[in-house]
């Protein structure tokens, strides 16, 4: 049986104008993303990369071309349309972790909850503290977010992505804002996450991080220029290791 | 419907996570309120006691007096005075007004054993003492006779006794009116004090001796009061006096009045008009400052939304459509006008309680003035938190989400 497509685009274009000035930030842009994948997205800033994660994101619509979203054409719907298939079918992570402030983690995580209007979820409590011992912060449900260290903020934006048992989690630069530590804690959770069948697309400029990940694209001048398949991947006890060795010039 | 619960627990948690702020804008809606309903209960208190004072002035009262016209701000006196021959003419003719006083109102210094007072002495019949519904605390009223061969008696109100007579029993002792020596016979009952005019301050003497003593033997009387039949005769009252004095003053058909009638229903009307005036102004007065409440919410609420610019973009992200951010940022902007206009109705009561004790100044907390300032602080939280809940919902969720 064939894999479910979690993403399937085609000739996915984004023009951005600016008065007479046009921008191409993508370009025929064809990729299939299937059930149970862990891909990284890499390339330069500029190369259109948070664009492309803007449209699958569905925060964005392509000027052109066609976009399915777990068996949904996504590029004919509308705002509203839209906002349902954002808390359905995605669980975002952003690089600065974007939780609220002076908030408990475990109200952060039910955040997604609130927003669903399909009546799916009956205890949104349970599902919150479920997903907080998903990343391993079943200790800190109670603790503000302000009372957290930043890999553990990440870990509940994490949590607070798989809540409502999304098609896709998307993280945009998840480890950005993270030391080395954290940030191969934060890409070993992908692992993890991944290993369970989780589909997850992660933006990075951080060639060790990306290549925890299965599969890597690279984004040039709103192109794919590369898709391979990592052979060699990485794992936190090699990453580190690798961490422990001096820089050598 | 939960779903709108939840919304409105997510702007409840918004509004308790800044607590200080959320204090300070309602200050803006709490003072508006209060002070809403404290003038407007002010101005209702006001014309409680000038009705009051009014249907206190007497029953079924009219008053006739000469015609007087305001030039170059001074009263002038237009017709011939109304005089002996009129009351005289009313008493013997008229069917509607049973009781009839003439009134000679002077101002007077009024000394005694223990002290003295200014005061204004007042020369009338035996009528006026019904018409005027007084009644006798001590001591008799003068009689009928005595108003015919001009008795020097005199009833004196309760604040006269206190300053004349402190501690004592005033009957039968005597006082000087302007160097005439008066033998007190009465003490009126205490109407009490308030308002306008002290309604005791008042000394009472028959108008001949007034008249004859201290009016200098003008001619002519300040008024004449009458009682009509009954509340639904005043009217007939008084055009009944208006024809009776155009008809004796000799008037043609095409010509004015040269006198004018007052009844207790038009001072009534007036001085409701006054004081309604006087209201509506004073709650005006203040229902700028529940805009400027108002204005003080849109501000914090503009501030908020670019505080909260990346919380905003997040929960787009999330999956909150528009509305569910405009409801959270209008029910954000309600609820902190509602509660500040709860607080300020308990404070404008407390207020009013607090004038009421300090004063005496009786103000019952009008239910409409509430209903005013309440009201006014939830139209004011809709349309001022509409603007911001909407700049709100309309963000770009990128934009939003990369604001820093």
């Amino acid at each position: 049986m064939p894999l479910k497509k979690v993403i399937e685009t085609k000739k996915l274009s984004r023009v951005f104008k600016n008065g007479e000035i046009e921008v191409h930030a993508l370009t025929d842009v064809d990729m299939v993303i299937e059930e149970g994948e862990f891909v990284a997205i890499m390339g330069a800033s500029g190369s259109g990369k948070s664009t492309l994660l803007h449209i699958i994101g569905c925060l964005d619509r392509a000027t052109s071309g066609e976009y399915d979203l777990d068996g949904v054409r996504v590029n004919t719907l509308n705002k509203n349309q839209l906002a349902d298939v954002r808390n359905q079918k995605i669980g975002f992570i952003f690089q600065s972790y974007n939780l609220l402030s002076r908030t408990t983690a475990l109200e952060n995580v039910e955040l997604p909850l609130i927003y669903d209007r399909t009546g799916r979820f009956s205890n949104s409590k349970e599902l919150a503290k479920k997903a907080l011992e998903q990343v391993d912060l079943a200790d800190r449900i109670y603790h503000k977010t302000n009372e957290l260290s930043g890999g553990q903020q990440q870990r509940v934006a994490i949590a607070r992505a798989l809540v409502n048992n999304p098609a896709l989690i998307l993280a945009d630069e998840p480890t950005g804002n993270l030391d080395s530590k954290a940030s191969i804690d934060i890409a070993d959770l992908f692992v993890q996450l991944n290993n369970k069948g989780k589909t997850i697309v992660m933006i990075t400029h951080e060639p060790e991080i990306a290549q925890f990940a299965k599969r890597m694209l690279y984004l040039r001048d709103g192109r794919i220029i590369s898709d391979k398949i990592i052979e060699n991947r990485s794992t936190k006890a090699f990453a580190m290791k690798e961490l422990e060795k001096p820089i050598t010039p | 419907m939960r779903r709108f619960l939840k919304i409105f627990k997510v702007a409840f948690k918004s509004i308790n996570k800044n607590r200080t702020r959320s204090l300070l804008t309602m200050l803006g809606i709490i003072i508006g309120v209060a002070a809403v309903i404290m003038t407007i209960s002010a101005g209702e208190g006001a014309t409680l006691q000038v009705e009051n004072q009014i249907s206190g002035l007497g029953t079924n009262l009219l008053m006739i007096q000469t015609k007087s016209e305001h030039k170059a701000g001074i009263n002038v006196r237009m017709g011939r005075p109304i005089d002996e021959k009129d009351f005289d003419m009313l008493q013997k003719n008229s069917v509607w007004m049973p009781q009839l006083s003439p009134l000679v109102a002077i101002g007077a210094q009024a000394i005694g054993p223990s002290g003295y007072k200014s005061t204004m002495v007042y020369g009338v019949s035996y009528d006026y003492f019904y018409i005027t519904s007084r009644a006798i605390e001590s001591g008799s009223f003068f009689t009928e006779d005595d108003v015919r061969t001009a008795k020097k008696y005199c009833v004196i109100g309760e604040t006269i006794r206190e300053e004349l007579f402190p501690g004592e029993d005033p009957i039968g002792q005597q006082i000087r009116i302007d160097k005439v020596p008066f033998t007190v016979i009465g003490l009126l009952t205490e109407e009490g004090s308030g308002g306008m005019q002290d309604m005791d301050d008042i000394i009472i003497a028959p108008y001949t001796t007034v008249q004859n003593r201290l009016y200098g033997h003008q001619r002519g009387y300040t008024m004449i009061m009458a009682s009509a039949l009954s509340e639904d005769h005043i009217a007939d009252a008084e055009m009944e006096a208006t024809e009776l004095l155009r008809e004796s003053h000799k008037i043609k058909d095409e010509d004015e009045d040269d006198f004018e009638i007052m009844t207790q229903i038009e001072l009534q009307e007036i001085t409701g008009n006054i004081t309604g005036i006087l209201t509506i102004l004073l709650g005006a007065v203040a229902s700028i400052s529940l805009l400027v409440g108002g204005i003080g919410i849109m501000n914090i609420m503009l501030v908020s939304v670019t505080e909260r610019t990346r919380e905003i973009g997040t929960r787009l992200a999330i999956g909150a459509r528009e509305s569910d951010i405009l409801t959270q940022f209008l029910i954000e902007a309600v609820v902190l006008s509602l509660v500040g206009g709860l607080l300020g109705v308990l404070f404008g009561i407390i207020g009013n309680q607090i004038i009421y004790k300090a004063t005496s100044f009786y103000i019952p907390t009008a239910i409409y003035s509430i209903l005013i300032g309440f009201g006014f602080a939830a139209f004011v939280g809709v349309t001022f938190g509409y603007f911001p809940a909407r700049k709100a919902a309309k963000l770009n969720p990128i934009d939003a989400l990369r604001y820093e």
